[in-house]
């Protein structure tokens, strides 16, 4: 090297230099505008949030938002209460939507394809040429996502004018259980399930904690059913499915049945509880007498005598629910095992208690797949073909032949606000609104409307134009009247209905605002309370285990991503970086495979398998998962983009790419279970981005659990005993050194006066963290994340262990055996900033950066850190993490996204959980100027509180003795992270896991 | 054997210390209000407007007793009055008012005071009744007497809040501030 620079040479000029650009730093002082509003917005307040009620446009399910904006952006979704799906929480996908919404990939422009490629070109250029191309020929197709019901109105009046017809495709489909509701009970639509009321919930593997129809209300209501209540009652769920999703872990027992034979399995305990007594009615009797347990036992490999055991306990454990076989199941036979389920809720008597049919029949039913492969078959004689809201070039398999069928149409229009594979292949691609700067409306269920309204101005960096009003202006250089000049226009049109039903005695105005206000609007609706009886069906089915392509080792199970579904939800940075609840594992897709098939290939995690169906094939490395069967593997959907923008192109494999394009019959859904694959080891391997440390407890009581019987017995028969009063001082040595002998219980030390907890005048912050109502989904990980400011760092330095999230979910698999059914028992634990009392983190930062505050807080003090990293290095928790290389600079406009209340930390600094203590800032200043008045128990609710759907997590002043939380804190399940071993005091109490199972004492 | 690249640095290296060194005489003398006074697109004078016509703090930083931005006062604000009135002294100065006001452009007025993006300074809390019931000048110095508005009598360091802090019994824990 003697060209090149020494390496001192270098040395010496970088740390020159760096002195001088510091010295520099520390005192230019740039000159700063202030912008003032020329006329001020009535609804802002500099400083203040100001909130909207909308709706959530990231799935069908139609959840109501609260978006808070602070002078006039956006900076947050969360949940509105009043709204009776989403009650006050969202999942993840639906609070990354600020991230859609700031996507730096979105379109700046309506772009057309030319020779080399798009171009882009302005609205009435692009609105000119569409007239154009629809004037010229005839026989449009228009291929939509789900809209909400004044869009879809509005696209269909706009095709009678054009000429045209509109098809409907969603990725994930539940046309088969609304088929086989159709042939059960008469009624083309889909039930509603009450999990709260249930005590007894069968899944045949429907993954209702994560996409499975309305993923936010289920999940309430399996957590008030399955959490522990004050009388020591509890309700369980066993899941009957080949893997275990986040939602089979959650079950108390799990049936490993064989891929696919969910439908006799339920059919022979309906043949048991009819046996018992139950009424099928005549046709179904009949049908019955042929599944018997023992034919039942061959096709699943469970055995008679359990699904007799199942079926009496279904029976007699009332009230039960059945529910399932969800998008993964979807095999060749899943109408049939739909109609399956919905026998066995019959004959127990489910249907009108927690099986509900709605009287109020909804406009035209989505039309599943089946329409869709004719409307490809169509396409070669369309005219314009206009894709929106969905992307079929990605999640259709390649058999399908989207992509041939959509170059034969004349002219190709897409509708994407980003690159998608399918805006690709198109000729003209003009970029819808985000969600949340659009007008809208939902109607998730008969009777329940709600408004979607811009809660900001379109972002500037991307010209774009709400479908509707696209259509309207090209219609109108059509020559053709739609009636309304915008849609805005024609959503209150539509609305002026909704009135004469709801409020016919207010004025419009009146009503509007108020529906805006509350963010719903109910109509009366009748639910059946009684018992439908069954109806013979019009289709023959056939309920047998369906066969499986190829001769492979394996059954494939591809599943709905709880963090991409279909893979929509593909290009957020924060969920790409979520870790899957499942696998814990980031950006990149995986194979799961039981150990002991991997034993027999010779795989451990992380290497690189080719994973062979007929259909296709796709390298990945192999995750070893004990919850799933020997004989399966399984692969998310949602990875593999080949386009669609920086964060989603190239991240994992697509598992469409191994399916067949096959179409159930007489549903018309894609089948997802449909082909057997052969896994080939490559020979080589990766380290994979997982945040998972060991799904061991090690023997360590960190999540321990009790059984059900042994509550209320003093104590008796937990896992482990001993935690003493929770000290309120924390204590350090301060400036100077304190002798003591080093034993945990001398702390906190006499004497010691920096950082103390000041029992004086102020609260104690704590928290409860109720592990019997946590479903380990992760949802508060990304609601955290959104009210922090907390950077996602990528791929690469995820596996290097730098992920950034201030919440970690721990999984611990205690008992999960695939080779016969029994009770499961995986463990759950959010661990955050326990916040200490006596915190092995502060006394070593040189600088006292990490200090304890009068409120019990443990604080991080970000421009006093200096980043030598000691506290993490101490932490027997390891929540603190570090920033390694400016993780905070994102791209534009994300950064709008950022929550000023909250210091966005620079790279070089030390951070973690805050216990939000701008959240109590923001409460005790309202408190304070509202009249000195003292602040209300519950007021303060930290993000991840805020997010819970289980409710799970509950923060308040412990030192008020009628708080919640000290109540909560006083409860026998209660136990403190490590306390016992290290004693560090921690602010956070758990409340022990409860199992139905006898827990022994090895089995921490 | 040549080295541009050592050229280059080094010269960078004796700029760097020139005006660090610039830099740290300047920071002997005790930190004082600029000798230059700051040019704002228009020359507002406090004095008129708060002393001479008394006119309250809070009419046009209209959000100091209930937000933690005090407010800048919209463009319409300063219409409200100055519709009417065209200026005794300076009417070429209400003139760029308007001006702005007819081309409905926001006024780029210097931002003179700023506390750092990790601190947080709620002014509701210092100035609400219930609250700190401060007088703006606690901070902000006489503004009723001063022409153009300058950092006054002292810098926002945070010595000197803290010392506010400890002399009215306020908390000086950091994450009353700092979060």
């Amino acid at each position: 090297m003697t060209d090149g620079i020494k390496r001192r040479d270098f040395l010496k000029v970088i740390g020159a230099g760096g002195a001088g650009a510091t010295m520099l730093g520390c005192s230019t002082e740039r000159v700063e505008k202030l912008l003032p509003y020329v006329i001020p917005d009535e609804e802002i307040t500099p400083g203040v949030a100001t909130w909207y009620t909308s709706v959530c446009g990231e799935c069908p399910s139609g959840c109501g938002v609260w978006v808070r904006t602070r002078e006039g952006r956006v900076v947050k979704v969360e949940g509105n209460p009043d709204h009776p799906i989403s009650g006050g929480t969202l999942c993840s996908r639906g609070y990354s939507s600020v991230q859609g919404l700031y996507n730096p990939d979105r379109l700046s422009s309506p772009m057309l394809r030319g020779a080399d490629g798009f171009s882009p070109i302005g609205w009435e250029e692009a609105e000119e040429l569409l007239a154009q191309r629809l004037r010229e020929s005839g026989n449009h197709i228009f291929l939509g996502g789900r809209m909400g019901p004044s869009l879809t109105n509005l696209v269909d009046d706009f095709l009678s004018v054009v000429g045209g017809v509109r098809r409907e495709y969603e990725g994930l489909s539940e046309a088969p259980l609304r088929e086989a509701t159709r042939i059960a009970f008469g009624r083309n639509r889909l039930p509603t399930f009450d999990f709260a009321q249930a005590r007894l919930v069968f899944s045949f593997g429907a993954d209702f904690l994560e996409t499975w129809l309305s993923p936010v209300e289920y999940h309430r209501g399996f957590a008030q059913m399955a959490g522990v209540d004050e009388h020591g009652s509890k309700g369980r769920m066993v899941f009957l499915a080949p893997r275990l999703s986040l939602t089979g872990q959650n079950a108390d027992e799990w049936v490993p049945l064989k891929a696919g034979s969910e439908a006799v399995v339920a059919l022979a305990m309906a043949h048991v509880i009819v046996r018992e007594g139950g009424d099928a009615g005549p046709y179904y009797q009949r049908l019955l007498e042929g599944y018997d347990p023992r034919s039942a036992e061959e096709a699943s490999g469970v055995p008679a005598e359990e699904i007799e055991k199942l079926a009496m306990r279904f029976l007699e454990e009332k009230p039960s629910l059945a529910v399932g076989p969800g998008v993964a199941g979807h095999h060749r036979n899943a109408t049939a095992a739909n109609l399956a389920v919905h026998i066995l809720n019959s004959v127990a008597e489910n249907v009108g208690r927690t099986v509900r049919l709605r009287e109020v029949d909804q406009g035209a039913p989505a039309l599943p797949y089946g329409e869709l492969a004719s409307a490809l078959s169509a396409m070669a004689g369309a005219g314009v073909v206009m894709v929106h809201g969905t992307n079929p070039a990605y999640s259709l398999p390649s058999g399908a032949g989207f992509a041939e069928a959509f170059a034969s149409a004349g002219f190709r229009v897409s509708f994407a606000s980003a690159m998608d594979e399918t805006a690709e292949l198109a000729d003209l691609v003009l970029p819808d609104r985000h969600p949340l700067e659009a007008w809208g409306d939902s109607n998730p269920r008969p009777g329940l409307y709600a408004l979607q309204q811009p809660a900001m101005r379109p972002v500037a960096d991307f010209d774009s134009k709400q479908l509707g009003d696209v259509l309207i202006s090209v219609s109108l250089r059509l020559g053709e009247e739609l009636g309304v000049g915008t849609f805005f226009d024609h959503l209150r049109n539509r609305w002026r209905r909704i009135q004469a039903i709801a409020a016919p005695g207010q004025g419009f105005d009146e009503f509007w605002r108020e529906a805006l206000r509350k963010g719903v609007v109910g109509l009366p609706v009748r639910a059946t309370e009684v018992p439908v009886p069954l109806r013979s069906p019009d289709a023959i089915l056939n309920f047998d285990v369906p066969a499986l392509d190829g001769d492979g080792e394996f059954a494939l199970v591809v599943y709905p991503s709880p963090r991409f579904g279909d893979g929509k939800h593909a290009n957020r940075p924060w969920l790409q970086e979520l870790p899957d609840p499942v696998s814990k594992m980031a950006w990149h897709s995986w194979v799961e495979v039981h150990p002991r098939a991997a034993d027999r290939l010779e795989v451990q995690n992380g290497d690189l398998v080719r994973v062979r169906s007929p259909h296709g094939l796709v390298e990945v490395p192999v995750w070893r998962y004990p919850g799933i069967r020997e004989d399966t593997v399984a692969l998310a959907m949602g990875g593999g983009h080949r386009s669609y923008g920086r964060f989603a192109q190239g991240m994992g494999v697509n598992a469409m790419d191994l399916l067949p394009a096959e179409v159930e019959q007489p549903s018309g859904a894609l089948v997802h279970l449909a082909t057997r694959v052969s896994l080939e080891p490559t020979g080589d391997r990766r380290r994979l981005a997982t945040i998972e440390g060991s799904s061991d407890q090690h023997n360590r009581p960190i999540a321990p659990a009790v059984a059900l019987s042994a509550l209320g017995h003093g104590g008796a028969g937990h896992e482990e005993e001993g935690h003493g009063e929770l000290k309120e001082i924390q204590g350090l040595g301060g400036f100077a050194p304190v002798p003591t002998e080093g034993r945990a219980e001398d702390f906190p030390l006499e004497g010691s006066r920096y950082g103390q907890y000041d029992p004086e005048a102020n609260p104690r912050w704590a928290m409860v963290i109720d592990l019997d109502k946590c479903t380990g989904c992760g949802i508060c990980v990304t609601a955290c994340q959104s009210e922090n400011n907390v950077p996602w760092v990528g791929e690469e330095q995820v596996t290097m262990g730098r992920d950034m999230h201030w919440i970690r979910m721990e999984r611990y698999f205690e008992r999960v055996d695939a080779s016969r059914a029994g009770p499961l028992d995986v463990r759950f634990l959010p661990m955050i900033c326990q916040h200490c009392g006596n915190a092995p983190c502060e006394p070593v930062c040189p600088v006292y950066a990490a200090y304890h505050t009068p409120e019990g807080l443990n604080a991080q003090v970000y421009n006093r850190c200096v980043g030598t990293r000691y506290c993490a290095n101490n932490c027997p928790y390891k929540v603190r993490v570090f920033n390694w290389f400016g993780f905070s600079d994102v791209p534009q406009p994300m950064n709008w996204a950022f929550n000023p209340d909250v210091t966005v930390r620079s790279s070089g600094v030390m951070e973690k959980c805050s216990f939000c203590v701008h959240r109590i800032r923001v409460v005790q200043n309202r408190a304070r100027v509202e009249g000195q008045r003292p602040v209300r128990d519950g007021e303060v609710v930290p993000a991840c509180q805020q997010s819970c759907p289980a409710e799970a997590i509950v923060f308040g002043d412990i030192r008020d003795p009628h708080s919640r939380v000290a109540q909560l804190t006083q409860n026998e399940r209660g136990y403190r992270v490590l306390d016992e071993l290290i004693n560090t005091q921690p602010a956070v109490t758990y409340l022990k896991k409860v199992t139905f199972h006898e827990v022994e004492s090895g089995e921490h | 054997m040549k080295k541009p690249w050592q050229f280059v640095a080094v010269s960078g290296i004796v700029a760097f210390a020139t005006l660090a060194f610039a830099q740290s005489q300047e920071g002997e003398s005790p930190p004082s209000a600029p000798a230059v006074t700051t040019v704002h697109p228009i020359a507002f004078p406090h004095n008129t407007h708060a002393g001479e016509f008394k006119i309250d703090c809070q009419y046009c930083h209209f959000s100091a007793e209930r937000s933690v931005d005090a407010g800048v006062p919209p463009v319409s604000s300063c219409m409200g009055c100055h519709i009417i009135i065209r200026g005794r002294n300076k009417p070429e100065e209400v003139q760029k008012l308007r001006d702005y006001w007819d081309r409905g452009e926001p006024i780029p007025w210097v931002r003179i005071y700023k506390v750092a993006d990790h601190v947080k300074f709620p002014h509701m809390r210092h100035v609400a009744k219930d609250a700190g019931a401060l007088e703006c000048q606690e901070c902000h110095g006489q503004v009723e007497e001063i022409e153009v508005i300058e950092e006054v009598e002292q810098p926002l360091r945070m010595g000197w809040c803290v010392q506010c802090h400890r002399d009215n019994d306020a908390s000086i824990d950091c994450t009353v501030c700092h979060y």
